[in-house]
């Protein structure tokens, strides 16, 4: 009794270790965004002072933060929009024609790195003259997000039973819209997966729109980086927009705890 | 209600033959169960009458229509699937609605429709519920009723009774005939089990291995087996069959390679089949124990199972088992050596697995 | 009579092919592009025509004792970080593999640091590393140790590096050899308990050989994405000091946007695309032996 006592404390012990290792930056950098320039750069550091929203006021008092999360917002939409128009009809054929091959070629997307073809995005968009505009950002961002929307959804195509669909031409539907009326209404949790994901990994993107945006359509995470070199010292501001820029994807990661888990997993679990 | 034709059929994917032309002509208002061992191309062939996999060689007609190049949806057939195949996120009404929807039936006359399928269903309370809050049965029955609202020209089962417990299965199985007696519509009833098979069935057809062995009614198949496959499959404890060769000089009767001789009476349709290789068949429930004035071969009980209605004895015959099934009480033990003696049996040749003859089989009983 | 539709004929080219076309043009196009480039001499921004100049840019690039630096912090960043959370990863997944109160909870912070903005995170870090108002150092002189550079030290850059990746992308592999614990079957275990066997026996013999197929594969997608790690490094310290901290990918972003020498950038990107391609045979072939 008394070891399994020992045991047990031991091991929740352990447990909130863990937990704080994890949380531990997050807590830093939210508590460092209500302090003032002076109880950052205090030594040694302060972990009680009076807390201030003056960092906020400066982070959101420039226009332009609201400018970067919208165009985020709707770089990020847009490519997840268009990723499950082009991926769910691609998903659905893998998982029901089995077309390994093709699933191959769209985890190709996945695997290989956004440098190798940021660097010819560059030159064509350029002569296009596309830069720094939505359609080159949706583009790139589209890339990122059809593989997850492919991967996750074919998996999840796989699990619905194919005599649903068989079922449905024998009652006197086409394939196509057996697909639009019965599969896709019973794939709400597979798409809300994929959309997650896929949403999260777009916001969170940097290489991309590093090279892509400028002003117009610049991105939060290039507005996080510019703020640093700008405001070498303004420690206070940059954890008040890393603060901005992370909570959506924590929120929504909240909010589809469970999603998100498994389609971070699936894919290896499987394997 | 039509009549359907399955001429000279073939499958193959890949290199791999699944059925190696298959004929069967089915006649309208015929309840008719595909029955085979697993992979025997049974469910393959109701697929392919359904349009859902495509025909590699031969015709299928159902009434006067070639529908080999027909999509599952222009040929008027209702299927009921193993796994019942009900849309998760409609109500029971709307699953069964969701045809009739597509064939632009006016509102009014679906309800009309689906209120008369729940009632033959005993579905009523239900037509609100989704799939996931009714029970085995009912997702069964409510996947029957989908196909009952089309009024279809032909209804196909894939095993629809497999996922039920033994017996929900029974229950619905007089189920489904019932239904048949009442709408008289053609029915392909496609399972691997025999009993399903026999207690359902107009007509019997037996595959095997992508090929029809036999086909005909239920008591046609068990009195009268085509080959050593239809014999061993028809029919519940399984027929006993012995290798040997049939003596007609002196003492008449079958000596078996195990060394048991099985005395036979003496009958013209034994003649001929003398010297060679045959095997005999006969079923548990044609054994009968004979007193020692009469001729029978001896066996050794092993296990005796009474279930009350009969008693089951397996015993040993040399090094095979013998299994024996009796009508009447029986006090045997563990142990006894019995005398048996067949009542009815059948020969078969050994090589070409075919039956050649039956004896003692009354076909008027 | 109706025949099948021609559409419904053709659903398994149709429907794939609007996301085909798309990765055709936006991938596949991009990379023979960059391929192509690499046999040529051309700079963005000069204005000179394109020429062909053969393998030239090879012999060049990988004669650069700066590229060849780089191919091997590329390696050990990606081996070092790797290794490191896939031990700890999979020793926190195994402790947690167990009923607790605030399982759910525990597994939802897991979950932050996969989701956190790699750049924001990055920034973050650097306030710890800051030599003179940095937790880091505020943590090692408290515990009498002497204080260090961090990331502005080219002998620990690196290492500070993979402290990054490593708090990010350990709980990763926590998440996913969990999902994996969870899906095994519960005889093995209770036949092994009934033979005997201790709880490390149980663990040595039953646990880990069936859930290795799943850490392995873990492994590997974290090695492709390792190799690929570019937000945290090019945040944190743009690839120095000096250039302590390039990887193949910094080195083949600032040859493309910085020095816009766009050849030889296509050999620096065809060399990492080799190990990432190598890494995703790895995981082709670990997926076709646990298929057969």
């Amino acid at each position: 009794m008394k070891k399994n006592i020992l045991h047990e404390t031991l091991f929740y012990l352990v447990v909130i270790f863990i937990s704080l290792m994890v949380l531990f930056p997050f807590l830093w950098m939210l508590s460092s965004s209500f302090k003032t320039q002076t109880d950052i750069i205090a030594w040694p550091p302060k972990l009680i002072f009076t807390p201030t929203l003056q960092n906020y006021e400066k982070v959101f008092g420039e226009q332009d933060f609201l400018k970067y999360f919208i165009n985020s917002t709707v770089v990020g939409g847009l490519a997840v929009g268009l990723s499950l128009v082009l991926g769910l009809p691609a998903a659905y054929s893998i998982s029901r024609f089995t077309q390994r091959k093709l699933a191959l070629f769209i985890l190709l997307a996945r695997l290989m790195p956004g440098i190798s073809f940021l660097m010819p995005w560059y030159i064509i968009f350029s002569r296009l003259n596309l830069m720094d505009t939505y359609v080159a950002l949706v583009l790139s961002h589209m890339l990122i997000a059809l593989p997850i929307v492919v991967w996750i959804m074919s998996s999840y195509f796989n699990s619905i039973p194919v005599e649903l669909e068989e079922s449905a031409m024998v009652d006197g539907a086409t394939r196509q819209y057996a697909f639009w009326a019965i599969i896709l209404p019973m794939s709400g949790p597979g798409i809300i997966t994929s959309v997650t994901l896929s949403f999260i990994f777009s916001w969170n993107n940097f290489m991309f729109s590093q090279v892509l945006s400028m002003e117009k359509t610049r991105t939060l995470p290039i507005a996080v980086y510019n703020f640093v070199s700008y405001a070498e010292v303004d420690w206070g501001g940059v954890m008040a927009a890393a603060v901005a820029i992370m909570a959506p994807a924590i929120i929504l990661t909240m909010i589809f705890q469970k999603f998100v888990v498994k389609g971070l997993t699936m894919g290896a679990v499987k394997g | 209600m039509a009549s359907v034709d399955i001429v000279n059929v073939k499958k193959s994917f890949d290199r791999a033959e699944i059925l190696r032309g298959v004929s069967v002509a089915i006649e309208d208002g015929e309840f008719v169960v595909l029955v085979g061992p697993s992979g025997c191309g049974k469910s393959t062939l109701l697929r392919m009458i359904a349009g859902l996999e495509t025909i590699t060689a031969g015709e299928i007609r159902i009434g006067d229509q070639v529908v080999n190049d027909l999509a599952p949806r222009d040929r008027d057939v209702a299927m009921v699937f193993q796994n019942y195949a009900l849309y998760p996120h409609m109500t029971v009404a709307d699953n069964m609605a969701f045809s009739l929807k597509l064939r632009g039936v006016a509102r009014p006359e679906i309800e009309t429709r689906v209120q008369r399928a729940a009632e033959i269903l005993g579905l009523t309370g239900y037509l609100k519920r989704r799939p996931k809050q009714l029970s085995g049965g009912q997702r069964q029955r409510v996947a029957m009723g989908r196909a009952i609202v089309r009024d279809p020209r032909v209804f196909l089962f894939d095993e629809p009774l497999s996922n039920l417990d033994a017996k929900l299965r029974v229950a619905m199985r007089s189920e489904i005939k019932e239904l048949h007696q009442r709408l008289k519509t053609t029915m392909i009833y496609v399972t691997h089990d025999q009993i399903e098979a026999m207690t359902m069935a107009d007509r019997i057809v037996v595959m095997r291995e992508g090929s029809v062995e036999q086909i005909g009614g239920p008591l046609e198949l068990y009195d009268t087996p085509a080959d050593l496959f239809v014999a061993g499959f028809i029919g519940s404890p399984a027929m006993n069959m012995l290798k040997g060769t049939l003596e007609l000089g002196g003492r008449t009767g079958f000596s078996a390679e195990n060394g048991v001789f099985v005395p036979l009476a003496p009958s013209p349709a034994l003649e001929g089949l003398a010297g060679r290789p045959l095997v005999i068949g006969i079923r548990p429930e044609h054994l009968r124990i004979v007193g020692d004035g009469e001729d029978g071969f001896a066996v050794g009980a092993k296990i005796v199972e009474p279930t009350g209605s009969e008693t089951q004895v397996t015993a040993t015959a040399g090094d095979a088992e013998i299994i024996a099934l009796f009508r009447e009480r029986q006090t045997i033990r563990q142990g006894d050596t019995l005398r048996l003696a067949p009542v009815h049996y059948h020969l078969f040749d050994a090589k070409s697995t075919e039956r050649c003859a039956s004896i003692g089989i009354d076909h008027g009983a | 009579m109706r025949r099948p539709s021609y559409i419904e004929k053709y659903l398994p080219i149709l429907f794939p092919l609007p996301a085909v076309i798309f990765i055709a043009l936006l991938m596949i196009f991009p990379i023979l592009y960059t391929l192509g480039l690499s046999f040529t001499n051309w700079n963005l921004t000069s204005g000179m025509p394109m020429s062909f100049v053969g393998l030239r840019n090879f012999g060049r690039v990988f004669a650069e004792p700066r590229f060849l630096d780089a191919v091997w912090r590329t390696l050990s960043f990606t081996f070092l970080a790797v290794f490191v959370e896939a031990v700890l990863g999979t020793v926190i997944a195994l402790i947690l593999n167990r009923t607790f109160i605030g399982k759910s909870l525990t597994k939802l912070l897991l979950l932050l640091p996969l989701v956190a903005t790699p750049v924001a995170v990055g920034i973050v870090f650097n306030l710890f590393y800051d030599p003179t108002i940095g937790l880091a150092n505020w943590a090692l002189s408290s515990l009498g140790l002497p204080q260090g550079l961090w990331v502005s030290d080219a002998n620990s850059v690196l290492v500070s590096l993979v402290i990054v990746d490593v708090w990010q992308w350990t709980p990763m592999i926590t998440l996913i050899v969990l999902a994996g614990l969870a899906g095994l079957s519960e005889e093995p275990f209770e036949a092994a308990r009934v033979d005997g066997a201790t709880q490390w026996q149980v663990l040595r013999y039953v646990t880990i050989p069936m859930v290795m197929p799943t850490i392995l594969t873990a492994v590997i997608l974290r090695l492709i994405d390792a190799l690929k790690t570019f937000d945290i490094i090019f945040a944190m310290t743009g690839g120095g000091p000096g250039y302590a901290s390039e990887t193949l990918n910094i080195m083949g972003f600032k040859y493309s946007f910085e020095y816009f020498r766009m050849g030889q950038a296509s050999v620096i990107l065809i060399a990492l695309f080799f190990f990432v391609l190598l890494c995703s045979l790895g995981i082709m072939k670990l997926r076709s032996t646990s298929e057969s």
